[in-house]
């Protein structure tokens, strides 16, 4: 691999790279660098910038397909005993939407901030491995392919031209239709079809793109800081990315397993789950949580992460107890792991366990509540100044913070035994989700954006965002706590009228409309700065952090020369500080900042994937050859790795003092 | 929030209206975690909103800069200890009511022998509480009495007042048995042997304590017989809380809350069964139908010859009393005339008082015959015959069994209805 802190070995391909034309690999192909095509330009690309922008913008994507999903959920549910879809629709709908949401939109969102900030907070040229980055990102996308495949299918066959029969009568539903978290035996063979091996065949890619992505992170963060850059100077953000990357490390490898054995249960006739054959379905849920708790807080933390930059700069004031935020992110993602039996407080656990999970919880809730604290101590005696960041980041405090208390509700076991299940549960994580990390992350839209593309938001459209998305989310969710608690059940396609839960649904309903617009107006605004912002300039909100030192959008080696850090908050220090926390730069040694070439290696690797995740679906569902595009997969995969490795790492030199 | 707090909370399903102890028990510790969380909220919410107005910055502001202070120790270590103080409020009744609500208890009053007037229990069970096998299928409850030898399916009937065990099995995906009223939920999972307790309203110790009632043994049993009947004797609404496919949306059940003498009838009629149409003995009316069906007429009899023949219902349901209605894969049908729902309490026929509609009751089962398919997506009695037993069905799909006519489904919805 070749990175900045590596001292290239002298080899031909480093001689005399200022001269910027592409060359010829150890394959004798052109590497596919300086390149006059901007696609090709963008699908090869190792710059954390342009992987960064692309994971926002598929997941934005994602997003909006899931908020569609939702409109028709909640559209359905508008009125007692509606038939506007019928109930494996709309099973198919709400599995969809919570998959899309958590693994397809917020996960990717995170992913992209991780990608275009740490490297520039943290002062280095990119990410550790830039070619695993690029694998990455294509494993993402190749994953959310195959999870999204029965879509395709069900529309052919809603247009008559297909119908599972003869050889395809196995795929009797396409799309995934157990819920996100796919309980067995629900998900057994006999229960559910091919949507269920789009679904284990699709997390399963997601989850090597997501482990290969946080190996990467924790490598960067680790080791690729700019000199001075201690860790506790870190910014929070930085901090959260690196908590979040070890969480990810460790949780992920419970569903790989998980999802391994559900596959081989189907595909294979084994019985880890299977009752008959001795297996035990709780199993699943165990594994499931294992990963499924610590989930929710690499959802979360980023959103905290992202809080905790956006607040202090408009506050102008350091973060309140940067050391004890810190250490309270560090302490939820560690307590993160042994929460994860309160999803299962109804499975009849016992009383020890349930007690045991159930103070485990609450004691979760304090490290949680130091950080409200501190984001509260940090506005105090601060000069708050409501520019759009900040109005997110403020509601985001509020919203987290109604998320939580349910939070707090649902670790008392007893009285969860009537919220497990119900509307309230949709209620609470639909405020920690849209009312916290949806609302960060528009936060850290508006802070980072001009950054990103270099130009500054227009006019005042950011607060309809505002006003639309809380008030459409409140009015959405926040009568769905009563629903809850009048009983009405989750994933119910339709209800019996009569329990005194009509008003309420069509109110969430109506609800869900207006924030559905409050994210048309976000996009719209965004469309707005991408087109025709004024340029932005490095530093237009006046921030603390080291991103805002370089130019906005940033050069593809982030700074000219490494910068030195001498203090936490380097830019600010260097603005408004002594003289001897001023970020000074290293010397120019005349090599110029050595780059990493393109390469088609690691999408070639990764969209090797679709092949052979669709084919081992296919092949479970019983269409024919299918068991020969797995393996065809397999070897598309082997060779992307193998020419990867053998085409060597490249790279050039550019000189950007001499630019000037 | 002013249109909400005008909704009436006290509605079939809600976990406000508790009529019992665990659902009370469970209602209390919500709401200590709502008063709980309230006052955390007014405390941090009012300092948030104090320091966003108190310290926004003015037009023109030129106030010297903030301090940069990185935080207070003190402050954050006291926070720590004030948050660890309020949950340890929560911390130690949720503890208790674990406890609580997890053990049966064996307290006299609930003790089978002690109060079920039969004499008819199984051996040793006089000192158990009553015990329900409630047993989940897609999409469809059993209610199993082991120690009454009976089973009925989708409304079940307790004793008011009373403990009862119950164990919750599942033969197919994980099911969850929640009666809001009554009880939170627990799951009914495959392959584990899961179990609860329930109770509908006090036993007389509790009633008597909660409410410091006075008086002689005689008139304090009275006072609180009246509370049972007045307050407790109901129709309870359930449902299923753990996705379990296609119609889980359409997996409620009832429980019906009654006093010791009726449970007692009530079991009795279950045991006893149905006679075959006009009182006469199976042994009899099954003579006449293997050899010259024709001459049973009328419309319960031609109701039973479809029940027992061309319907092949036998197959799946059984009847107390029939000697060939023994199916065991769907829902018994002893005295399902007299149930106030069908169909896994989708399709109700009672008025507000639950008082039965006989109409209404016709109108459901023909429903539920010719439409299976509608009322319950992928439901067994659609699959297992071939995708439906009405006419309704689809020309092109030569598989389809086409059944019954609208004629015969009149009278089988007619005999139905007569199993009360």
């Amino acid at each position: 691999m070749s990175t900045v802190t590596e001292t290239p070995a002298p080899s031909t391909h480093t001689e005399d790279k200022h001269v910027l034309k592409p060359e010829r690999s150890n394959l004798g192909l052109m590497r596919p660098d300086h390149n006059k095509s901007v696609l090709i330009d963008w699908l090869t690309t190792v710059d954390h910038k342009k992987i960064g922008i692309m994971y926002g913008a598929i997941a934005l994507f994602f997003l909006l397909v899931g908020g569609v999903e939702a409109l028709i959920i909640r559209t359905q549910l508008a009125f007692p005993e509606n038939d506007l879809i019928s109930a494996q629709r709309y099973n198919q709908l709400f599995t969809m939407h919570g998959t899309t949401m958590i693994f397809l939109a917020i996960m990717p969102l995170n992913a992209a901030f991780f990608n275009f900030l740490v490297p520039l907070q943290i002062g280095a040229r990119d990410v550790a491995f830039p070619r695993i980055n690029s694998f990455s990102l294509w494993a993402f996308v190749a994953g959310a392919l195959v999870i999204n495949f029965g879509w395709v299918l069900q529309a052919v066959e809603v247009m008559g031209l297909f119908s599972a029969s003869g050889p395809t009568a196995g795929m009797n539903d396409f799309v995934p239709s157990m819920g996100w978290f796919g309980y067995a035996p629900i998900t057994g063979i006999e229960f559910t079809g091919a949507g269920t091996d789009f679904w284990i065949m699709g997390l399963q890619i997601l989850g090597v793109a997501s482990l290969s992505a946080a190996m990467n992170f924790v490598v960067t963060i680790i080791n690729m800081r700019a000199p001075g850059m201690k860790m506790m100077r870190l910014p929070v953000f930085t901090w959260m990315t690196l908590v979040v990357s070890l969480l990810i490390v460790f949780a992920f490898p419970a569903i790989t397993i998980a999802l391994a054995q559900l596959m081989f249960d189907r595909t294979f006739g084994t019985s880890f789950f299977v009752t008959a054959g001795g297996g035990q379905p709780i199993l699943w849920q165990h594994l499931f949580w294992i990963f499924g708790h610590p989930e929710v807080y690499i959802l979360v933390l980023p959103a905290m992460g992202i809080v905790s930059e956006v607040l202090p700069t408009f506050s102008k004031k350091p973060l309140f107890g940067y050391a004890i935020v810190v250490f309270s992110g560090a302490v939820i993602g560690f307590l993160g792991f042994a929460v994860w039996s309160h999803h299962m407080f109804t499975t009849g656990l016992g009383k020890v366990a349930t007690a045991a999970f159930s103070l485990l919880t609450m004691a979760i809730a304090v490290p949680t509540g130091v950080k409200i604290f501190n984001w509260v101590g940090t506005l105090w005696g601060g000069r708050v100044r409501f520019a759009p960041p900040m109005i997110f980041a403020l509601g985001f405090v509020w919203m987290f913070m109604m998320g939580g208390f349910s939070g707090i509700m649902h670790a008392s076991a007893p009285a969860d035994a009537q919220q497990q299940d119900s509307y309230f549960v949709i209620a609470h994580f639909h405020y920690v989700a849209i009312g916290g990390i949806f609302l960060a992350v528009v936060s850290g839209i508006y802070f980072w954006l001009p950054k990103i593309v270099g130009k500054m938001w227009k006019g005042k459209l950011s607060i309809w965002v505002a006003i639309f998305s809380t008030v459409g989310l409140n009015i959405t969710f926040f009568p769905m706590h009563f629903l809850g608690l009048l009983g009405m059940p989750r994933r119910t396609h339709t209800y019996l009228e009569g329990f005194g839960w009509e008003t309420y649904n069509l109110v969430c309903t109506i609800g869900s409309y207006i924030l559905a617009f409050g994210i048309f107006l976000l996009v719209v605004d965004i469309i707005r700065c991408v087109r025709s912002g004024e340029p932005a300039g490095n530093d237009p909100w006046d921030a603390r952090t080291l991103e805002w030192e370089t130019t906005s959008p940033p050069q593809v080696y982030n700074f000219g020369r490494t910068p030195v850090i001498a203090a936490r908050d380097a830019l600010w220090e260097h603005k408004h500080g002594p003289e001897n926390r001023r970020i000074t730069y290293e010397e120019d040694d005349g090599h110029g900042i050595h780059m990493p070439s393109q390469s088609w290696m690691p999408m070639i690797a990764s969209l090797g994937f679709v092949p052979l995740g669709l084919g081992l679906s296919l092949m479970q569902a019983g269409i024919p050859y299918m068991g020969y595009v797995a393996i065809f997969g397999l070897f598309m995969i082997a060779l992307g790795v193998a020419l990867w490795a053998i085409e060597g790492p490249g790279g050039y030199h550019l000189h950007p003092e001499e630019e000037k | 929030m002013v249109f909400l707090g005008g909704c009436d909370l006290n509605t079939k399903m809600s976990t406000f209206d508790t009529k019992g102890p665990i659902a009370e028990t469970q209602l209390d510790l919500f709401m200590l975690t709502v008063w709980v969380t309230t006052f955390i909220f007014i405390v941090v919410g009012g300092v948030f909103v104090v320091a966003i107005v108190k310290f926004r910055e003015r037009p023109n502001d030129d106030r010297p800069m903030p301090s940069q202070g990185h935080g207070n120790p003190l402050v954050e270590i006291g926070l720590i200890g004030a948050s660890v103080l309020l949950l340890v409020i929560i911390a130690v009744p949720t503890l208790q009511a674990i406890w609580y609500t997890h053990d049966t208890p064996t307290d006299e009053h609930s003790k089978l022998g002690n109060w079920y007037p039969g004499d008819d229990l199984a051996e040793g069970s006089e000192d158990e509480v009553l015990v329900i096998r409630v047993i989940g299928y897609q999409w469809w409850w059993e209610f199993e009495y082991p120690q009454l030898g009976i089973s009925t399916a989708n409304e079940m009937v307790i004793p008011a007042g009373k403990a009862v065990h119950l164990e919750l099995r599942s033969v197919d995906v994980i099911h969850s048995f929640w009666l809001p009223r009554i009880a939170g939920k627990v799951d009914l999972i495959p392959g584990r042997a899961n179990a609860m307790w329930i109770q509908a309203g006090d036993n007389i110790e509790a009633w008597t304590e909660k409410n410091g009632a006075k008086g002689s043994e005689l008139e304090l049993q009275a006072a609180y017989n009246k509370y049972l009947e007045e307050e407790i004797h109901d129709y309870y609404y359930g449902q299923c809380a753990e996705y379990c496919g296609d119609s889980h949306a359409r997996m409620l059940f009832r429980a019906t809350v009654v006093g010791d003498d009726d449970f007692a009838a009530w079991v009795d009629s279950e045991r006893v069964g149905h006679t075959a149409p006009d009182g006469m003995a199976w042994d009899e009316w099954y003579k006449i139908y293997d050899s010259k069906p024709e001459s049973l007429t009328g419309d319960l009899n031609e109701g039973a010859k479809v029940f027992m023949g061309r319907g092949k219902c036998i197959a799946c349901h059984s009847v107390e009393g029939n000697p060939r209605a023994l199916g065991v894969a769907g829902p018994n049908l002893t005295n399902v005339g007299e149930r106030l729902s069908i169909a896994a309490g989708w399709l109700n026929h009672h008025t507000e008082e639950d008082v039965l509609i006989e109409e209404e009751q016709y109108a459901n089962f023909v429903k539920w015959i010719k439409e299976t398919d509608v009322v319950k997506p992928g439901n067994l009695m659609w699959k297992a015959n071939g995708n439906g037993i009405g006419e309704l069905t689809d020309p092109d799909n030569p598989e389809q069994l086409k059944l019954l006519t609208d004629e015969e489904i009149h009278y089988l919805a007619r005999y139905l209805q007569s199993l009360k």
